[in-house]
């Protein structure tokens, strides 16, 4: 890697006083496992790296409130959130996900906001976030405003964050018995990044469906709600004619773009047959499938 | 030239300092300034675990962490493990399942195990793979490092029952 400055503020207040908004050159680092794949391939060459590692350690604390509304700081770590017991139990989506998220020693490093900041569209928690109705803070030099996840991503590695501005925080509604799931397809190996992600949520009274989030990361340039195939679900009875009619609306409407893990056609046709499989997991309690 | 600034840490017990660049990784630190070769930068991704280190206990990937990172911190290689010459208990469970080839990865799969029987002391055989799937042995000499897991956890398990009897 090339040399670089590092500036380790005690605040985030100052952190974000340290980050140049003219200069791309300029970064955070938290975890910085994906940072230092970056630095390490020559994507990028940093003038200077802001570390948000010593800053109040409130940004590195959670809570789970009693209806199961999670709040965390950015500097939460993965492997917080998967070793903690009353996320699990508010969010089974995010304990069964994080199992399949890269491996044991990058959840012990990476955290929260930059997981989330990186914008990498093959990532496993952005859809996951997106479908549990999850939004963020975003602070910058002129104060904090809250994002929704479905209007984070902008774009391949784009985010809505303005310059100089960071995530410090991000908030997960209750979930008040709305069903999860995501499933991932990998291609080349078990490892690998995935050419799909499906995330889902879904409420259900009875045996109908009354509302639904579907997500699709990796396949396509950042993770984007499936509106179509939502309105498809919406007031159906739950049963393989609705998931199939999903799975139809979203290969439809899914711009796929072809990449080493597969054409484009093909993996159009993993979105069809996984979508499928997703809402079949978030309702397998159900009896109905 | 890239300014030098010096760090404090706790490498393997013993109090040290190093005189470190701000892109200086730890693999790098501990094979420069220390010469400790037990973790070793193989894939420089955090894919293959061949570099694995604990900080504050957890493990993570040295090619992946910043040298700079590491002020105040405690850090445990594989050189921490072998007490007077002998071998750990992990380790001479690797050496009598015979869990490895050339042994290249070994360390860091034996860094993994001595965590993961630490959270769970006995881990069925899913968990020992899914807890060991961040870690490559280009040689497959996966069922033999299941076999070093369990016998492991079976002789960590009956040297608890020895202390409590």
């Amino acid at each position: 890697m090339i040399p670089f400055q590092l500036a380790e503020p005690a605040s985030f207040a100052e952190a974000v006083r340290l980050i140049d908004p003219e200069d791309p050159t300029c970064r955070a680092v938290s975890g910085g496992t994906a940072m230092m794949l970056m630095m390490k391939s020559g994507v990028f060459q940093p003038s200077k790296l802001v570390s948000l590692r010593k800053v109040e350690p409130e940004y590195a604390a959670f809570t789970v409130s009693s209806d199961g509304a999670l709040q965390a700081g950015a500097l939460v770590r993965l492997g917080q959130l998967e070793r903690s017991e009353a996320v699990r139990a508010a969010f089974p989506v995010l304990a069964d996900t994080f199992p399949v998220l890269s491996n044991v020693r990058v959840r012990n490093v990476a955290t929260v906001g930059g997981n989330l900041a990186h914008a990498d569209p093959h990532m496993d928690l952005p859809p996951v976030l997106m479908a549990l109705g999850a939004h963020i803070t975003a602070t910058g030099p002129s104060g904090s405003r809250t994002i929704a996840l479905t209007e984070l991503f902008r774009g391949y590695y784009e985010t809505a964050l303005e310059p100089g501005e960071l995530i410090s925080g991000l908030s997960v509604p209750a979930q008040a018995g709305r069903r999860s799931a995501y499933v991932k397809c990998t291609t080349r190996s078990a490892h690998d990044w995935p050419a799909l992600g499906v995330a889902v949520s879904l409420a259900v009274t009875g045996g109908t469906i009354q509302d639904a989030r579907i997500v699709l990361s990796a396949a396509v340039e950042t993770p984007t709600r499936m509106t179509d195939a939502e309105a498809a679900l919406k007031g159906a009875p739950i049963g393989e004619e609705a998931f199939r009619a999903a799975g139809e609306a979203a290969a439809k409407a899914a711009e796929v773009t072809s990449d080493v893990r597969g054409s484009a056609p093909y993996k159009t046709q993993l979105v069809r047959v996984n979508v499928v499989r997703a809402l079949r997991k978030a309702l397998a309690a159900e009896g109905a499938v | 030239m890239a300014d030098l600034s010096t760090i404090s840490f706790t490498l393997n017990g013993r109090p040290v300092t190093a005189r470190i660049a701000p892109h200086h990784t730890v693999v790098e630190v501990l094979q420069n300034e220390f010469g400790l070769f037990g973790a070793r930068e193989s894939c420089g991704q955090g894919l293959c675990g061949c570099c694995t280190v604990r900080v504050d206990g957890d493990p993570v990937s040295g090619c992946l962490f910043l040298a700079a990172f590491l002020e105040g911190t405690r850090v445990d290689t594989v050189e921490s493990l072998a007490r007077g010459g002998v071998p750990s208990v992990v380790q001479q469970a690797f050496i009598e399942a015979g869990a490895f080839q050339c042994g290249f990865c070994t360390p860091g799969f034996i860094m993994m195990t001595e965590r993961l029987l630490e959270e769970h002391p006995d881990p069925d055989e899913d968990l020992i793979r899914h807890y060991l799937s961040g870690n490559l042995c280009r040689c497959g000499t996966y069922p033999e490092i299941v076999a070093a897991v369990q016998l492991a956890a079976r002789r960590k398990s009956e040297a608890r029952l020895d202390k409590a009897s």
